[in-house]
C-alpha cells in the first residue's frame, strides 16, 4: 500500500477523466484518494447526475465542464424550452466551490442571473467558455467583465446572445490586465472599439482574440500592432473599398505578427485584401475560411502557402482543384472541414465532388478528422479513402440530398461505408448519409468496435439495422438517429445496452409510445424522454410512433424542469399498461441476430 | 426499385386487400430475402392488441418477420404486414421517403426536377429544403450564398424553419391531405433592430405587427421617441423616404434589402434582422436595393 502522498502524486499525472474514473474503481482507498484530489469534473449530460452528488464526491474541484442539450439541437431538432438549464448547477457550485476557477458549458441555457452569480461567487475565477449556449445578454457579460478580476479566458463560441448594448466590454476595469483569450465572434452588434483597443493594449498575455463581424478591416492593423504576441486571431468583416493605405497597413501588421498560428473570421471578404495574410500563411496551423464567400482561385492561392497547416475549415467554394492543392501543399493536415455554401439549393453550382476528399486522403498522410458536405459520392471513392487513410478517427460525410445512391453504380453506399469502418480501426466518430440499407449497419456492428459516436439519417430498412448497431458496437456511447425506420423491437431487445451509453436520440422513427413507456418502467437507470409537440398527443394510442425520443442514463432520476411537450415515460407508479394500449411482449434470446420467442404473454406484464 | 419503409407487426393479420398507407407502396424484397435461406432468419415475436377497429384478436396467429412492405403480399419468405383500415399509425406520422421529396419539390412554384446520375428514387428539392434540420449545418455555419440567382419565392412552400432558431416549433412534414402543414407556427418572433450610429440594439416582435406601417411606427417610437398619437394620420417617415434614415433588413440569404418591396407575409418569412440605415450609406447596398431605392425616390417625387 502506498502512502497517500505517493498516490496523490501519481494521480496528479492522470488527467483524462476516463483514466481517473478507472483508477477510482480499483479499490476503496483509491476511490477515496482520487476523489479528494480530482480538480476537474466533466459531466457529459447535465441530467445524468445531480449537482449535490457531484459536490459530495469531489470536494476540491477547480474546473467544471457540463453539457446540456443533445447534439441535434444544433440543427433545430430540439424545441425551445426543452431544458439544459445551468442555473441549478451554478447555485450549488457557487456555494460549494468558492475557489472554482473554470466553467465550461456546452449547449446549455445560461441566464444573466447565472453569469452574475458566477461573477460574484468565485474569487479566483479564470476561465469561462460558453459553447452553443443561449439565454443570456450583454448585461450578463458586463457583470463578468466588471467582477472577475482574474479572468483569463472569455470564450463565446457560437452562442446566441441578446445584445442590449455594446458597452459591456467597457466594464473591464482599467486595472484588469490578465486577459489571455477573448472570443466574441458570435456577437452581431458593435462593441465600443476604443474600449476594445484599450483592453487589448493592457493585456500583455493576450494570445487569442476573435473579433466579431462589426469590427471593420481598417481597425485590424491597430489591434494587431497592439498585440504582437497574438497566436490566434479572428478578423471581423474583411471587406472595404480597396484602398492602398489600408491594405499596406494591414499587410504590414500581419507580417509583424510572428506568433500568429491561427486565423479565422473573414466575413464578407473582399478578395483584394486576402493577400495581406500571405506573409503569415506558412506559420499557420489552423485556418478557418468558412465565412469567406470567395471563389476557388483566391482560396487555393492561400492554402498553397500553408505548409504547416493542421486544421482547415472552408466552404465548398474551394472546389476539387483547391483540395488538390491542399493535398500537395498541406502535408501536415490533421483535420479537414468543408461546409456547403448554399445548403438549401439542389442545383450544384460549385465544383466540389467526392474527388476533392479522395485527393486529400491520398496526399495528407496525417489526416484524422473529416467533416465533408458534398452532393455526390461513390462506393469506390469511399473505399479509396478508407484504404488511403486507415488512421481516420472521425469521419463525417454529409451528402446533401438524402438517400442518394452511388452516383456511378446507383447502388446503396453500404459497401463504401463498410470499407470505412473495416479499414479505419481507430474510428471513434462516424456520420453517414446517402442511400443506406440494413447491410451497412451489419458492417458497422461487425467492425466498428471503437466507435464512440454514430449519427444516422434517412437510412436503413428495418429494426435489424438498429439491432446490429446496438448489439455490435462495443464502445458506442452516443447514438443519434433521425428519419429511419427503426422501431420498438431493436430498442427493447437492446435495452441493457442503453445503460452503457450516454444517450440515444431518435426522431421521426417508428418508436411507439408504448415501447417508450415500457422502457422507462423496466429501466430505472434510464430517463426515456418523449418529446412530442402535437396538440392531440394525450389522446394518441400507444402504438403510434412518437415524434422524438431522447433516452439517457442517469443516477438522478427523472428531472422536473420539463416543458409540457416533454414526457418522461414510465416513471409513475400508476403508469402500468392501459387497456387500450399496446401490449408488447418482446422477449429474446440474446444470440447475435436471432430472436427466438421465449414466451408470449398477453395479459401478464413483464 | 421503390424503397418503402414500414413498421413491423402493428396489427394482426387483417388483410384488407387494398389497404395501403398513404404513399402507395409496393412490395419490396429486402436485402435479407437473398440470405433468407440461411441462418439469418430474423424472427421476432410481438403481440399486439389495440383498440384499433380490427375485429377479434387473432393472436394465436403471430405475424413474424422483418418485412419491409406494408400492403400487398410479402416477398420470398417474408410475410408482408398489412395495415388494417385507414392506415394504422401512418396517419399520425410518417417517415419521409423519396416520394416526399418529389412531392414537395414539385409543389413549389418553379420546379425543375434534376436527377443527376442518380437512381430515379431520389429527386433533389431544387427550391430549398423542406426538411427541418437538414442538411445538418448549425446556424453559425450557414452562409449567405455568393450568387443571388435562384432565389425561390417563400410564400407558398413550407418555410425553412432552421433559419430562425429561437422560439420555433419544429415543422413536421406530413403528407396526408387532411392535415395542413404548419408553417412557422411561431407565437412570438422577435428580430433584432440596429440603427446606424447607435450602439444599442433593440428587438421587435414581428408577429405583433400586421403591416409595414405598423412596424415602422413601432420602430419610430423605439428609436426616435416619436409619439404615435401625434403621427397617427401620417404615413411613416421611415417608409416613405422623407427621413434621413431608411429601413432595411437582412434576409435569409444575407442580402440587405429595402423594407416594403415584397408582400408582408413574404417579408416575414425571409427577414432575419432589421437595420435602420443612414440614407448616405444606402449606396453601398446590393444593386437590387439601389434600383428599388431609386425607384422609390422618384415615386415620392
Amino acid at each position: 500500500m502506498f502512502p497517500e502522498e505517493v498516490l496523490e502524486h501519481v494521480f496528479s499525472f492522470l488527467n483524462s477523466h476516463t483514466d481517473r474514473n478507472t483508477a477510482s474503481l480499483v479499490c476503496k482507498s483509491w476511490y477515496e484518494m482520487e476523489r479528494w484530489c480530482r480538480k476537474r469534473v466533466f459531466i457529459g449530460n447535465c441530467y445524468a447526475v445531480n449537482p449535490r452528488v457531484v459536490i459530495r464526491r469531489f470536494p476540491e474541484v477547480k474546473s467544471v465542464e457540463l453539457k446540456g442539450k443533445p447534439h441535434f439541437a444544433d440543427f433545430n431538432l430540439v424545441p425551445e424550452g426543452w431544458g439544459g438549464y445551468v442555473y441549478p448547477w451554478i447555485v450549488e457550485i457557487a456555494r460549494a466551490y468558492p475557489w472554482l476557477e473554470e466553467i465550461r458549458l456546452k449547449r446549455m441555457v445560461v441566464t444573466d442571473e447565472c453569469l452574475e452569480i458566477v461573477a460574484k461567487s468565485f474569487r479566483n475565477f479564470r476561465v469561462l467558455v460558453l459553447e452553443s449556449c443561449e439565454g443570456f445578454s450583454t448585461d450578463g457579460l458586463a457583470a463578468v467583465a466588471a467582477n472577475c478580476r482574474n479572468l483569463r479566458v472569455l470564450d463565446l463560441r457560437e452562442c446566441e446572445v441578446e445584445e442590449l448594448s455594446g458597452h459591456w466590454l467597457s466594464h473591464f476595469p482599467d486595472s484588469f490586465t490578465s486577459l489571455e483569450s477573448l472570443n466574441m465572434a458570435c456577437l452581431g452588434s458593435e462593441v465600443s472599439f476604443s474600449a476594445l483597443e484599450r483592453l487589448v493594449a493592457r493585456s500583455p498575455n493576450l494570445k487569442t482574440l476573435r473579433l466579431n463581424r462589426t469590427v471593420p478591416i481598417e481597425k485590424l492593423s491597430t489591434l494587431l500592432q497592439r498585440a504582437p504576441q497574438l497566436v490566434d486571431f479572428g478578423t471581423g468583416a474583411y471587406s472595404a473599398e480597396i484602398r492602398q493605405d489600408v491594405y499596406s497597413r494591414l499587410a504590414d501588421a500581419f507580417s509583424r505578427s510572428k506568433n500568429l498560428k491561427s486565423l479565422s473570421g473573414f466575413w464578407d471578404v473582399t478578395p483584394a485584401y486576402l493577400p495581406a495574410i500571405y506573409s503569415v500563411c506558412s506559420q499557420l496551423t489552423s485556418l478557418n475560411l468558412s465565412y469567406a464567400a470567395t471563389r476557388s482561385p483566391d482560396l487555393t492561392k492561400i492554402v498553397s502557402q500553408c505548409y504547416n497547416l493542421q486544421r482547415l475549415v472552408v466552404l465548398d467554394y474551394i472546389e476539387d482543384t483547391g483540395l488538390n492543392t491542399v493535398s500537395m501543399s498541406c502535408k501536415d493536415l490533421r483535420e479537414l472541414v468543408v461546409f456547403p455554401s448554399d445548403p438549401f439549393v439542389g442545383e450544384v453550382d460549385v465544383l466540389l465532388t467526392e474527388q476533392g476528399l479522395v485527393s486529400v486522403s491520398q496526399g495528407c498522410s496525417k489526416l484524422q478528422s473529416v467533416l465533408y458536405f458534398c452532393h455526390q459520392m461513390s462506393n469506390s471513392a469511399l473505399i479509396s479513402i478508407s484504404k488511403n487513410r486507415p488512421n481516420l478517427t472521425c469521419f463525417r460525410l454529409c451528402i446533401i440530398e438524402p438517400r442518394v445512391p452511388d452516383y456511378v453504380t446507383h447502388e446503396p453506399l453500404d459497401v463504401g461505408f463498410g470499407s470505412i469502418v473495416e479499414n479505419c480501426k481507430q474510428l471513434t466518430r462516424l456520420s453517414m448519409s446517402g442511400l443506406l440499407t440494413d447491410r451497412v449497419f451489419e458492417y458497422i456492428g461487425t467492425h466498428a468496435k471503437n466507435l464512440d459516436m454514430l449519427s444516422i439519417a434517412f437510412a436503413g430498412d428495418s429494426d435489424l439495422g438498429l439491432h446490429h448497431v446496438l448489439s455490435g458496437c462495443d464502445s458506442l456511447r452516443k447514438l443519434e438517429i433521425r428519419d429511419c425506420p427503426f422501431g420498438d423491437k431493436a430498442l427493447l431487445a437492446n435495452a441493457s445496452k442503453l445503460e452503457k451509453m450516454r444517450s440515444l436520440w431518435m426522431s421521426s422513427c417508428l418508436v411507439s409510445f408504448g415501447a417508450c413507456k415500457l422502457l422507462g418502467q423496466k429501466m430505472p437507470g434510464l430517463n426515456v424522454e418523449v418529446i412530442d409537440e402535437r396538440e392531440n398527443v394525450n389522446s394518441l394510442p400507444e402504438y403510434v410512433p412518437v415524434e422524438k425520443v431522447y433516452i439517457y442514463r442517469t443516477v438522478s432520476g427523472q428531472r422536473f424542469d420539463t416543458p409540457d411537450f416533454v414526457r418522461i415515460m414510465g416513471k409513475d407508479k400508476d403508469d402500468l399498461f392501459s387497456d387500450k394500449g399496446l401490449k408488447v411482449a418482446v422477449l429474446f434470446c440474446s444470440n447475435f441476430g436471432t430472436f427466438r420467442p421465449c414466451c408470449c404473454t398477453r395479459s401478464r406484464s413483464l | 426499385m421503390d424503397v418503402t419503409l414500414g413498421l413491423l407487426p402493428d396489427s394482426p393479420a387483417g388483410d384488407d386487400g387494398g389497404g395501403v398507407p398513404s404513399g402507395g407502396s409496393t412490395t419490396v424484397k429486402s436485402i435479407l430475402t437473398k440470405e433468407d435461406n440461411n441462418k439469418n432468419n430474423m424472427v421476432m415475436c410481438s403481440e399486439v392488441s389495440s383498440s384499433y377497429p380490427v375485429g377479434d384478436q387473432n393472436l394465436g396467429d403471430l405475424e413474424l418477420g422483418l418485412g419491409l412492405s406494408i400492403g400487398g403480399g410479402g416477398g420470398g419468405g417474408l410475410k408482408g404486414k398489412v395495415v388494417a383500415g385507414g392506415g394504422g399509425w401512418s396517419q399520425y406520422a410518417r417517415i419521409l421517403t423519396a416520394k416526399d421529396f418529389k412531392q414537395n419539390s414539385c409543389s413549389s412554384s418553379s420546379c425543375s426536377v434534376s436527377i443527376p446520375n442518380s437512381a430515379t428514387d431520389s429527386v433533389s428539392p431544387t427550391n430549398g429544403n423542406s426538411v427541418v434540420g437538414w442538411p445538418p449545418v448549425s446556424k453559425a455555419h450557414r452562409m449567405p450564398s455568393l450568387a443571388n440567382e435562384n432565389k425561390s419565392p417563400t410564400g407558398n412552400r413550407i418555410s425553412v424553419t432552421e433559419q430562425t432558431k429561437s422560439k420555433n416549433r419544429t415543422v413536421v412534414i406530413n403528407d396526408y391531405s387532411n392535415e395542413k402543414a404548419r408553417i412557422s407556427d411561431k407565437k412570438y418572433r422577435s428580430v433584432k433592430v440596429n440603427m446606424d450610429g447607435s450602439l444599442i440594439g433593440r428587438k421587435v416582435d414581428l408577429n405583433a405587427h400586421t403591416s409595414y406601417e405598423m412596424l415602422a411606427q413601432t420602430l419610430e417610437e423605439m428609436f426616435f421617441r416619436r409619439r404615435s398619437s401625434t403621427e397617427a394620420a401620417k404615413s411613416s417617415r421611415l417608409l416613405d423616404g422623407t427621413s434621413e434614415f431608411v429601413l432595411t433588413y437582412e434576409d435569409k440569404d444575407g442580402d440587405c434589402m429595402l423594407v416594403g418591396d415584397v408582400p408582408w407575409q413574404m417579408f416575414l418569412s425571409s427577414v432575419k434582422r432589421l437595420r435602420i440605415m443612414k440614407n448616405s450609406e444606402s449606396n453601398e447596398l446590393a444593386p437590387r436595393f439601389q434600383e428599388s431605392h431609386e425607384r422609390r425616390r422618384t415615386d415620392v417625387v
